[in-house]
């Protein structure tokens, strides 16, 4: 290592990135007053990239496609915003916001998207992908009859069979802590030990997939080198140590459209090589705020062609950025640093905007000046999350990131297998009619028991839980397929070449629609619900007598139903291995879709009607939480976190005036609602700190309201980049207010 | 423990405001009021039948909040809470017991010294829209400072009724250097009354904007320079 100056360690034997944190990084407990306005350069730049974000909104979303190349790491030339004005440079096609395609995951998709919006795939790729099998051919080739028909009816949801199934999170930062020739050394070692073993068909695989990742490497080094940068050694101070990082973010988002390319947990490595810089007088602050700036410039920049309707899914088009912030060291020290702030820092300097996707871990033992900033930050731009640490880090220690929203892992160590999700909702209604599809009449699971005239309790519960066995089953086998097909067909091949060679890996599950379910189980139970037959004697719609409690009033009566279904369909999917040794977790997640999945969805019993969108994430069903926001957040919380360890997320929207009556008073009320929120064991809690009638007005006129952003599940969208069915959803969510 | 003690009326409890005193706090709102005033905008609590609850119950319920009190608390509230003298009394005593500091919003019509001494600070609301008798505030200011509790004043500007000169400068010569705010009159409470099915008294007075209150508040520091 010829970073003389860093303190020496165990990370200088190995590759771990976290040792070289521990040993170097200088935690920072003061407050935001250091930090720096944006340069006149950022804002110059900066006014170029909103004209390009301006020309992409009015060209229906799409402002260029190059239809001609494959994206991957070396098919396209070096691309500039403004080549005099950038620090970090690298685009992911050779031009800004030009999108590249895909068809890794499937050509159809690839196809189609460029259709959609005016372009036509060419011949030339067309014909390359003749010959190819996809990561899509290949599960198609496997799924069953059934599999096929519950992915159809809305059973199973989302399942990443025609795109890269992304949520796995390279460890970025190696490059610039190691170089590539010293990552490329270390794989070749595992290579030699691989060889020594039984050539089995896990050994052969792990072999051909460290032959991919070293030539990945390669491509890695030669992709800099059109920029004309040689990163094959460790970067020597914060611009090549921020730079080095996002080519290798850049690398992982040209090779794969993983719905989240996620960037780990950045802020605190970079703050070391900046403080030295700063310290060594070849930094100041401001020229530090400009390097985090220009950075984050990138990463609003990075795209990924998609189709309209999967633009609609997850209401616009994001690319889950997430960025960790913050945290506390497992010696009890603060991981935040004061790059924390400068990363927040962008929000002010750049305007709000949804990527990336700025994710606080917050621990009861954060300084309190960066809780107060945080809180401050959000009550300004709506623009973060904040995920528990005190909760996470005994599991997945002091050096994890966040993929997607709410799913955490070791980075470089675990990687996840993205499953996407199972409709709870319409899981009961198939149970309600015998295992037939509500919306179809189709038998999809074996037939059952029809259940006729007032629904008693004990019954209804027992066919769930029989159904429950059922899907879970087909969903972890389902699941298998689709992860093998992607493995052998679209592998991460750069971002697995920067995790150990041994990962763990998790097969990350997800249910959506469960307020409903928990609602409608409790009607059940509590009041008298009648099924209303059609003339099919499949059920359209319930009667209901008397009133029952409802999800998100902190009443246990129905907060323990809640609880009691995740731990069962957590329990059972564990009853189907999964691929590859991976380890079953569960989300309670539904990003934007609870509105397509509320679609999809007949009528419950708990009064919802057929199409109405579900609440998202483990959100309580719209208005239904009436005992004020700390017994709706009170009910979230008992969710366990133990079953549910692929993350819960709750979004949680509170007018200004409610929350206090000035930004300090609102930023301070922030700091204790989370304090309180996170020390019962809660995971994951988006803020909105809004007025309805802001977004009624932004709704009705999006051009004088260009910049809002709001958090949704897990991550965070401009609101005008809703379809209109989002944003009455998103009207219609409970808003705690008093009167 | 005897029944009147340990039950209560209430109308509701509301868990999660930023400005029912000081953090984030539960809101009790007690059933019944010693006050009829025709701005009220919590008639459920003067005209609903209200529910009995086991204090024991309210406890429990109230100290699921316990982790989002670091500042703030519990506000009692209502309707008139000194109108349950026991039961209020047994409440903020049990509270404090749990580390809950207690707020306690009051017309301050009841000036009772074990009642203001159960509570960690007072929200009084001075209700100089139908009358220009301040004798009761007098008083109540008088006893706080007795007992070294804290009084934050508020006062509902309804236009053209009490935001006068006159009504301002003697609202000011009660509430002296202390915490004040002009609460606005609003009409969201117009559901309240229709489901009551009693017709709101102050129906065709307008609401209190923007302008109103800084006009308010400029004659307000006016008179306190």
């Amino acid at each position: 290592m010829q970073n003389q100056e860093f303190k020496t360690g165990e990370y200088q034997n190995k590759i771990d990135v976290r040792d070289f944190i521990q040993k170097n990084y200088t935690p920072y407990e003061g407050d935001s007053g250091f930090l720096c306005g944006a340069t006149e350069r950022t804002k110059k730049l900066m006014n170029k990239v909103n004209d390009l974000l301006k020309a992409e909104s009015e060209k229906g979303g799409v402002l260029d496609v190059d239809t001609e190349r494959v994206s991957s790491l070396l098919s396209y030339p070096a691309g500039y915003i403004d080549r005099d004005k950038e620090i970090i440079v690298g685009l992911q096609t050779d031009a800004p916001l030009k999108r590249g395609v895909n068809p890794f995951g499937g050509i159809r998709m690839a196809r189609q998207s460029c259709e959609a919006y005016g372009y036509k795939l060419s011949e030339k790729v067309e014909e390359e992908f003749s010959y190819k099998t996809t990561h899509n051919d290949g599960v198609f080739h496997v799924y069953t009859d059934e599999m096929k028909a519950v992915r159809h009816a809305g059973l199973l949801t989302g399942l990443p069979d025609a795109y890269g199934r992304g949520r796995i999170i390279g460890d970025y930062r190696r490059v610039a802590l190691y170089g590539v020739d010293r990552l490329i050394e270390e794989k070749e070692k595992d290579r030699k030990e691989y060889g020594k073993k039984l050539m089995d068909e896990s050994n052969i695989r792990t072999l051909e997939e460290l032959y991919k990742q070293i030539d990945f490497l390669k491509k890695l080094k030669d992709m800099a080198l059109l920029y004309g940068v040689d990163i094959s050694k460790p970067a020597q101070n914060a611009k090549e140590a921020i730079q080095w990082t996002y080519f290798a973010y850049l690398a992982a988002i040209k090779e794969q459209n993983g719905a989240a390319m996620s960037l780990g947990r950045v802020s605190t490595f970079f703050d070391i090589y900046i403080e030295r810089d700063i310290a060594e007088g070849k930094l100041t602050e401001e020229s530090a705020q400009e390097l985090v700036d220009d950075f984050v410039i990138k990463l609003r920049l990075s795209r990924q062609l998609r189709t309209p309707e999967y633009n609609d899914l997850f209401g616009g088009d994001p690319t889950w950025t997430t960025e960790s912030i913050g945290g506390m060291g497992e010696d009890g020290r603060t991981l935040v640093t004061k790059t924390s702030y400068r990363i927040l820092n962008t929000l002010y300097n750049l305007g709000a905007a949804p990527e990336p996707n700025l994710t606080v871990l917050w621990s009861e033992n954060l300084p309190e000046a960066f809780k107060n900033f945080c809180a401050k930050v959000s009550v300004d731009t709506d623009s973060i999350q904040y995920e528990n640490d005190d909760l996470m880090r005994p599991i997945y220690g002091d050096d994890y990131g966040i993929a997607c929203c709410v799913s955490a892992m070791k980075i470089g160590k675990q990687m996840q297998f993205f499953g996407a999700r199972c409709n709870l909702a319409k899981l009961l209604l198939l149970a309600l009619n015998g295992g037939k599809d509500e919306k179809s009449g189709k038998q999809l699971a074996p037939e059952g028991e029809s259940f006729k005239g007032v629904l008693d309790y004990n019954k209804v519960r027992a066919a769930y839980s029989k159904y429950m066995g059922w899907l879970c089953n087909l969903y972890v086998n389902t699941l298998n397929v689709i992860h093998y097909m992607h493995d052998k067909y679209a592998y991460e091949k750069i971002q697995m070449a920067l995790h150990d060679t041994e990962v763990e890996r998790f097969l990350a599950c997800g249910v959506a629609g469960l307020s409903v379910a928990v609602d409608s189980l409790s009607a059940i139970k509590y009041a008298k619900v009648t099924p209303v037959y059609d003339e099919n004697g499949m059920i359209t719609d319930f009667e209901r007598e008397g009133d029952f409690p409802k999800f998100g009033n902190d009443d246990d009566r129905v907060d323990e139903i809640a609880k009691e279904l995740v731990e069962e369909f957590s329990a059972t999917l564990k009853k189907t291995s999964a691929y590859r040794g991976a380890i079953h977790t569960l989300s309670v997640l539904t990003i934007t879709s609870n509105v397509v999945y509320g679609k999809k969805t007949g009528a419950t019993p708990d009064g919802r009607a057929a199409g109405e969108p579900f609440a998202p994430g483990a959100n309580p069903m719209h208005n239904r939480d009436v005992s004020g926001a700390l017994a709706s957040l009170n009910s979230v919380a008992k969710i366990p976190y133990a079953c549910c360890r692929d993350g819960v997320s709750n979004t949680f929207s509170i007018v200004p005036s409610a929350l206090g009556e000035n930004r300090e008073d609102r930023a301070e009320n922030l700091c204790d609602l989370l304090d309180g929120y996170f020390a019962q064991g809660a995971h994951h809690l988006n803020v909105n700190v809004f007025d309805r009638e802001k977004l009624i007005a932004a709704m009705e006129h999006p051009e004088l309201y260009p910049n809002i952003t709001i958090r949704v599940s897990g991550y965070a969208v401009n609101f005008h980049k809703l379809s209109k069915a989002h944003q009455m959803e998103v009207i219609k969510r409970t808003y705690h207010e008093r009167v | 423990m005897n029944e009147s003690k340990g039950i209560g009326s209430i109308d509701s409890v509301y868990c999660g405001s930023g400005v029912d005193g000081k953090g984030l706090r539960c809101v009790v709102f007690f059933s019944g009021c010693n006050l009829r005033c025709p701005f009220c905008h919590n008639p459920e609590t003067l005209y609903g039948k209200g529910k009995k609850i086991e204090l024991k119950d309210l406890l429990e319920k109230l100290k699921r909040y316990k982790p989002y009190f670091r500042r703030g608390g519990v506000t009692i509230s209502g309707g008139e809470p000194f109108l349950q003298k026991q039961f209020y009394l047994n409440l903020c005593e049990s509270l404090r017991q749990e580390g809950i500091r207690v707020a306690v919003e009051t017309n301050g019509h009841i000036v009772d010294e074990a009642m203001i001494d159960a509570a960690d600070e007072l929200i009084v609301d001075i209700k100089n829209q139908e009358t220009d008798d301040y004798a009761c505030y007098q008083k109540l200011r008088k006893v706080c400072a007795e007992k070294g509790k804290r009084i934050s004043w508020t006062n509902v500007l309804i236009p053209g009724v009490n935001d006068t000169q006159i009504k301002i400068e003697n609202l000011c010569s009660i509430v002296k250097d202390d915490d004040f705010k002009f609460l606005p009159f609003r009409k969201l409470c117009l559901d309240k009354y229709k489901n009551l099915d009693i017709e709101f008294p102050y129906s065709e007075i307008r609401e209190a904007d923007m302008d109103d209150l800084n006009c308010a508040y400029s004659l307000f520091n006016g008179v306190k320079n």
